[in-house]
């Protein structure tokens, strides 16, 4: 009897440094932190358009479609980089991409959109980074994948690479 | 000669001391961000000194030149001017960022383990250190 409760500290021990273990080995980013809007409701907000005269308002929105929401800007290299991720998701999936031009200058916006193409349905101006703020955003590009419901079921922040792109698709069809 | 090298040893130490204290005092508020009322310019330097900096290492938005930290330094004020209580502050950067962004995070059920596990591997230790000498002796 004694024995085992010396035996029990030990295998406690052990059990917490295969979760430590675990922890290591399995593929994760623990740099990144995970977003509290997660599961929660897209954030309130009213932003003005790139292109329409009329006011984008958040609550009118996001509703029967699932949309993607991507926070870039033309001065962000590593948003020229996943652009063409971007234009995928617009071409060939079935969802409404809305961008968030964060902290930029409108006419290089326009001239950036002729150059690369223009995969948003909508480009909100985000001129001094509120609606990151409110959207929890700590770097961009940061691409947010909302339901039908207007529930944000995730996020993503940095460069959409192939991996994050499949990644994406599969959540996407999860939500379907 | 030899006599002299404590002296300028201990200038060394003061002026390395004083270096650290003026560092300690730094910040990066900006003329323009502070606000005329100073108890609400003192109540947003409280709250600032409490927030991390999200894309720095472990630096307060009050110290930090980053201008996410500026951008929440400067809501910060803007809440305090449309009457925003301090919980109600911490709550709109917790309710985005998580607690996270608190540079010390409240005891809570996800983090509990973190708190607690350091004192059950010191009762364990103990407790195995203990029965060991109990049983030798």
């Amino acid at each position: 009897m004694k024995k085992k409760i010396l035996i029990l500290p030990s295998l406690f021990f052990f059990l917490v440094l295969s979760i430590f273990f675990y922890l290591l080995i399995i593929e994760r980013n623990p740099s990144e932190i995970q977003s509290n809007l997660i599961n929660k409701k897209i954030p309130i907000f009213e932003a003005e358009s790139l292109f329409k005269n009329e006011k984008f308002i958040s609550s009118n929105e996001f509703k029967n479609e699932i949309t993607l929401v991507n926070f870039f800007a033309t001065w962000c290299r590593p948003c020229r980089d996943e652009h063409i991720y971007i234009k995928r998701f617009a071409n060939e999936k079935d969802l409404k991409v809305i961008g968030i031009n964060y902290k930029d200058n409108p006419k290089k916006t326009i001239k950036w959109l002729k150059d690369l193409g223009n995969p948003y349905k909508d480009i909100l101006i985000d001129k001094n980074g509120k609606i990151a703020i409110d959207w929890g955003v700590y770097g961009i590009p940061e691409t947010f994948i909302i339901n039908s419901n207007g529930i944000i079921k995730y996020r993503h922040v940095g460069p959409i690479t192939n991996k994050i792109y499949k990644k994406i698709n599969l959540i996407i069809k999860k939500n379907e | 000669m030899n006599r002299y090298i404590p002296v300028k040893f201990i200038l060394i130490i003061i002026a390395i001391s004083l270096t650290q204290l003026i560092s300690n005092f730094s910040f990066a508020v900006e003329p323009d961000e502070i606000l005329k009322n100073p108890k609400y310019e003192l109540r947003a330097r409280n709250i600032s000194k409490n927030i991390r900096c999200m894309v720095c290492q472990n630096q307060s938005i009050d110290e930090s030149n980053a201008p996410l930290a500026k951008d929440l330094r400067i809501l910060i004020r803007e809440k305090i001017k449309e009457g925003n209580k301090d919980e109600e502050i911490y709550k709109f950067l917790t309710d985005r960022y998580g607690d996270f962004i608190l540079l010390k995070p409240p005891l809570n059920s996800k983090n509990l383990i973190l708190w607690f596990l350091p004192f059950i591997f010191l009762i364990l230790g103990i407790y195995v250190v203990f029965y060991h000498n109990k049983k030798s002796a």
